[in-house]
Parts: C-alpha cells; structure tokens; sequence
C-alpha cells in the first residue's frame, strides 16, 4: 500500500528492511516499510535574537503565520518548498535543525521582495531571507565558493604583506579548492595558459635563439623565489595592522548595528 | 402600575442597570444570590481589567460603592428569587429570604459559569497541580506571584491552551467565549511582567481579540513581550519523569507532532451559560436559546428583550460577553425598563 503524502516525510525516517517479522507475522515485502514519528521534543526559544541580530530580521518577532508571504511568494511560485512563512515559524520557536533542513533552498530568493510589501506586520520577510542567508554562511552551513575563497586567499596576502604574490594564490587556491595542479597543466586551463606564453609561432618560423630567449624563465625563477622569500611591501607593518583592525571592525559594526 | 425595578444579579451588568435605574429617580431592588457584590471579576478574584488595566477591586469596587451609596437602590445579598407573578407592570416576586418585592419590570443580569476544565480531563486540570485555570492565573497575577502549585517554583515555561470549553462539539460548547483570546494575551504579558525570565506560550486554533484589543493585546503580548504563539490544538497533558509537564499535540503549521515540556500549563476556559439558567429560566418564565443561554425576544425595536414582556436580559446572561459590553447592556437595560413603564403609565393615564 502506498504511503500516503510520502513527500512529507523525510528519506532518513523511513526505514524499509528486506525482511520483518512483527509479533510473529512475516510482513516482509509489501507492509515492510515503517515510518519513524519525527517530534519536536523542545524550543529555542531564544534563537529569533540570532536572526534579529542580522541585518533584516529585526522585525521576524512580529509574524503571526498569515502566510501572506508564501503566497505572493515568486520562488514558492516555481518551487513550493520555498516557503518563507515556514522558515520564520522555525525561527520564532528556534526550531534550528528543521531550518537547516532547508539550508539549499533559502538561497533562491530573488529578492523581489513583494513579500515585504504585502506583509501586515511589516515582518519584512525579505531581510529575514537575507538574514537567514548570512546566518547559513557565519554558522558554516554553506560550502564556501570558489570565488569566495580566491578572494579570501587574495585579501589574506593583501593585508599580511601589502602585495600579492600570484604563484601563492594560485597556489593556495588550487589547495583550497582541492584542484590537481598537474592535471590543469595536462588538461585544463593552466596548461593552455602556460602554453600560450610561449611563443610558438618564432619556432615555426626557425627562430630557434629568439624562441628560447623568450621561454618564460626567468619569470617562474622569480616567482620561485617570491614564494620562498615573502617580500612585503615596504614599511607595511603598521599599515597592514591598522587596515586588519578596520576590515575586523567594520564586520563587527555591520552585524551589531542591525 | 409598580415604578420600581427589580434586578437580578449583582455583576457589572445588574450593578450598572441598578445605577441606571437609580440615575432617573426610579427605586430599584437588587438581588445578590453571593454575599458579595460585584459579580465574577470580585467573586473570582480577576486581576486588572480589560482595557483599562484597572484592579478589579477598584474598577468594579467603584461600581458598587455608587450603588451600596445610593438611597433609592434596596440590596439583598446571598438572596434568590423563587417565584415571580403577574405581568409586566405589576410583577410580584418572592424572595428565597421570604420577602416580597412587588416591580414593573425585571431585569435579568444573571451573568455565566466558568467552564469547568474537569470536562476535558485529556488536558490534565485535576490530574496534576500544575495544570491551573486563567482564573487562577487571575488570583496568581493578584497576589503578586506566579508559582506553580506543586511546590511553589517559578516556572522556567509556561503554556496557555486557548479554547479549553469553547468551540469543541465534543462536550456540547459550539460557542467561541469570545474574551479567553484577550484575556489569555492580557495575562502572558502579565506573567512577563512578574516573571520576566518565564516563557510564555500560547497554543491557539485562532487568536480572536477583536475590535481594538488586536494591537493591544495580541500584537504587544507578541511583539514587547515575546509571547510565542504556536498553532496546536494540544491533544494532551501528561507528566514526564522530572515531574514536568508535556504538552502534546501537532504543530499545524510544521506538520508535525510535539512533546513539550512545560511548568505551567493554563486553561483559558470559556464562559458556560449560567449553571442556574435552567431554574432561572422556570422562575421567571422565560426561553433559553440552544446553548442554554436566555434567550432573546426582537432585538431591533425591543432590545434586550427576553421572551417574555416586562423582563430584560443582558450581559454574558445573554452570551458570552465582556465586562465593557456588560456595562452598556445594563444602562441600554435601565433605559428600556424605566422607558416601557413609563410608556405603560401614559397609556393607563
């Protein structure tokens, strides 16, 4: 027998064994399959100060479930999982793990924000999503980007030495991405890169003396020594500080204020 | 033809008809079946008033004083009426005490009962200590203390389940009390305010605090005072090892079951119609509507009548009713009273 709305329950609760005896019954194959009660067993009632605490959910308190926002809702047109009425009921009685159940799905707001405008309590349920968003990614529940981390890699650099070198940041992101450096040689991109730096057609015309003084030699030799010797820009220490302490408390204002 | 008005029920409804009466120059005979004057929110020891914020001893206390003051209004305390006579104009009433009142007109301010939580024993009332009434919350809120009965802890949580005796055909109560929504707001903001580290919930089918108590009570019990409003019908009370409560039901909007825990569990129950309606409803001669409430005769050009001519009904005697309401209905009752008479003795003249 079909289960009904098996949508609803999530894959981890059910459990369907090859074989099940119930008090003494066989009941493998058709009845064998057994959904595990999910309960929600306590609140947090706190957590809503959490979302309030960036910026746009200071209002999230307010909701009182009219579902005005689902409904003029453009994601929850496309995909109605998308449901922001739901998530500010789970953020109101700190209902986290059901929350980030949904983790993937919060991202899809457009921003449109037809939401904010329809909302009776003026929720602004549009910065609860943005809000929510930038929670996901403080609590480290979303996979950074590789872009993020390029750029991470590169203001890193930044601020310790006042430059960048670029064989460590490449370097550092092909780590930090988990890329193989000799098979983007072999296959991918830094292979056509590297292959264009050198000049090709000076061989095919035969020459060979103007081919090999050009070969990028000296070029890689310095970023050798670069990686190995770390120069900073001049006098950066006192610099790189104050700009360290600005970025850092910039961050800290940006999250507060709210 | 008799001039005088006899009012049954010393609530804010009969206490503002009795000074309404007065207020034109007419005699009135009040009739307390309690020895105290002042009606539910005295009897049961209510806390500050909706809107006002009042004390109930003052707010109401006030009341009774213009009427305990007032030389035209004759009191009988912990008195009844047992028998009524005659017809609109000359009515005779016979007192539980023996005495006789002769009246023109009767007016009924015979007000409710508290629905007894014992009829939904699934919720716990009766079972375990710390499952209370909001009357009792009401007392709480008085005494200046929210404990839980057991053993007299602060509770860390509290929950009021909406519609204890209301709205629920299982036990015959197809009526919405129409002020446990209020109240319920009213009182979580309350416990807040004794107790700001208490949680309060409320678990509600809807939240129906009509007119202007919308912002005031609910939006400010939710938005100031952090009520969570969580929609369940809780389907029942049990008690966990650690002797705290859970509340069980499905959260309808997550579609799923609950188990909560909780210190406090809070009945709002409803307005029943008065306990006594159906002797009431012998004595005086008149109809009760299908819920047992007294019923009302044409309400456009005769209002507050009841069944039968020469007696009024009004307050939560007719349904379930706020003490704002009450009040009017008693003065709207003083003036169909003393105006019908008058019309009566025009007409004799």
């Amino acid at each position: 027998m079909a289960i009904h709305e098996k949508s609803l329950i999530a894959p981890e609760d059910l459990i369907t064994s090859d074989k099940l005896v119930v008090d003494g019954v066989d009941v493998s194959g058709h009845w064998n399959t057994m959904i595990k009660p999910r309960y929600i067993s306590d609140y947090d009632p706190d957590f809503y100060k959490t979302i309030q605490s960036y910026g746009g959910g200071e209002n999230v308190h307010r909701c009182w479930q009219c579902g005005s926002c689902t409904n003029s809702c453009t994601m929850y047109a496309i995909n109605t999982d998308f449901n922001p009425r739901y998530w500010i009921y789970l953020v109101n009685l700190g209902m986290k793990d059901e929350l980030l159940k949904d983790k993937d799905i919060i991202w899809q707001c457009v921003s449109c924000n037809k939401c904010t405008n329809i909302c009776p309590k003026d929720v602004r349920p549009e910065g609860v999503m943005k809000a929510l968003q930038h929670w996901l990614e403080a609590e480290g529940h979303t996979q950074k980007s590789n872009s993020t981390l390029f750029d991470e890699e590169f203001a890193r650099q930044c601020l310790e030495r006042g430059r960048i070198e670029d064989t460590e940041v490449i370097h550092n992101f092909l780590k930090k991405t988990g890329q193989d450096i000799v098979e983007l040689v072999k296959n991918g991109w830094l292979g056509i890169l590297v292959a264009r730096m050198n000049k090709w057609p000076l061989l095919k015309q035969g020459k060979i003396i103007k081919f090999v003084a050009r070969m990028p030699l000296l070029g890689p030799v310095k970023m050798g020594l670069m990686m190995v010797f770390k120069p900073r820009t001049k006098s950066w220490g006192r610099t790189g500080e104050v700009l360290r302490q600005y970025v850092e408390e910039q961050k800290r204002l940006a999250h507060e204020s709210k | 033809m008799n001039e005088t008005v006899l009012i049954v029920g010393a609530g804010p409804t009969g206490l503002s008809a009795a000074a309404g009466v007065a207020s034109v120059g007419k005699k009135v005979v009040l009739i307390e079946k309690e020895n105290r004057l002042g009606g539910a929110p005295i009897i049961s020891g209510y806390a500050k008033l909706v809107p006002s914020g009042e004390w109930a001893s003052d707010a109401i206390g006030r009341m009774v004083k213009r009427v305990k003051d007032d030389a035209r209004i004759t009191i009988h305390k912990s008195t009844t009426v047992t028998k009524v006579e005659g017809d609109f104009g000359n009515f005779s009433a016979t007192l539980s005490n023996g005495q006789t009142v002769n009246a023109g007109a009767i007016i009924l301010g015979t007000g409710f009962t508290h629905f007894d939580s014992i009829n939904k024993p699934e919720w716990g009332f009766g079972t375990y200590e710390d499952v209370v009434t909001t009357t009792q919350v009401e007392q709480m809120v008085v005494a200046g203390k929210i404990a839980c009965p057991s053993d007299g802890r602060v509770p860390e949580r509290v929950c009021i389940l909406l519609c204890v005796g209301s709205r629920d055909r299982q036990i015959g109560r197809e009526w919405c009390s129409k002020i446990c929504c209020t109240v319920s707001t009213n009182l979580a903001m309350e416990i807040k305010e004794l107790s700001p580290k208490t949680d309060v919930f409320i678990y509600y089918m809807d939240i129906r605090t009509f007119g202007l108590y919308e912002d005031k009570y609910y939006w400010r019990a939710q938005e100031e005072y952090r009520t969570k409003f969580v929609k369940a019908r809780i389907a029942e009370v049990t008690q966990g090892p650690d002797k705290r409560l859970l509340v069980k039901g499905e959260d309808t909007l997550v579609k799923r079951p609950i188990v909560i825990p909780m210190d406090l569990v809070v009945h709002a129950i409803g307005m029943d119609p008065n306990l006594d309606n159906p002797q009431i409803a012998k004595v005086f001669g008149v109809g009760l509507e299908k819920h047992g409430f007294l019923d009302r005769g044409e309400q456009y050009t005769s209002s507050f009548a009841s069944t039968r001519r020469g007696i009024y009904v009004g307050g939560s005697a007719l349904a379930p009713e706020d003490i704002d309401t009450s009040i009017s209905h008693g003065l709207a009752m003083a003036v169909r009273a003393v105006g019908d008479l008058s019309g009566l003795g025009q007409k004799a003249a």
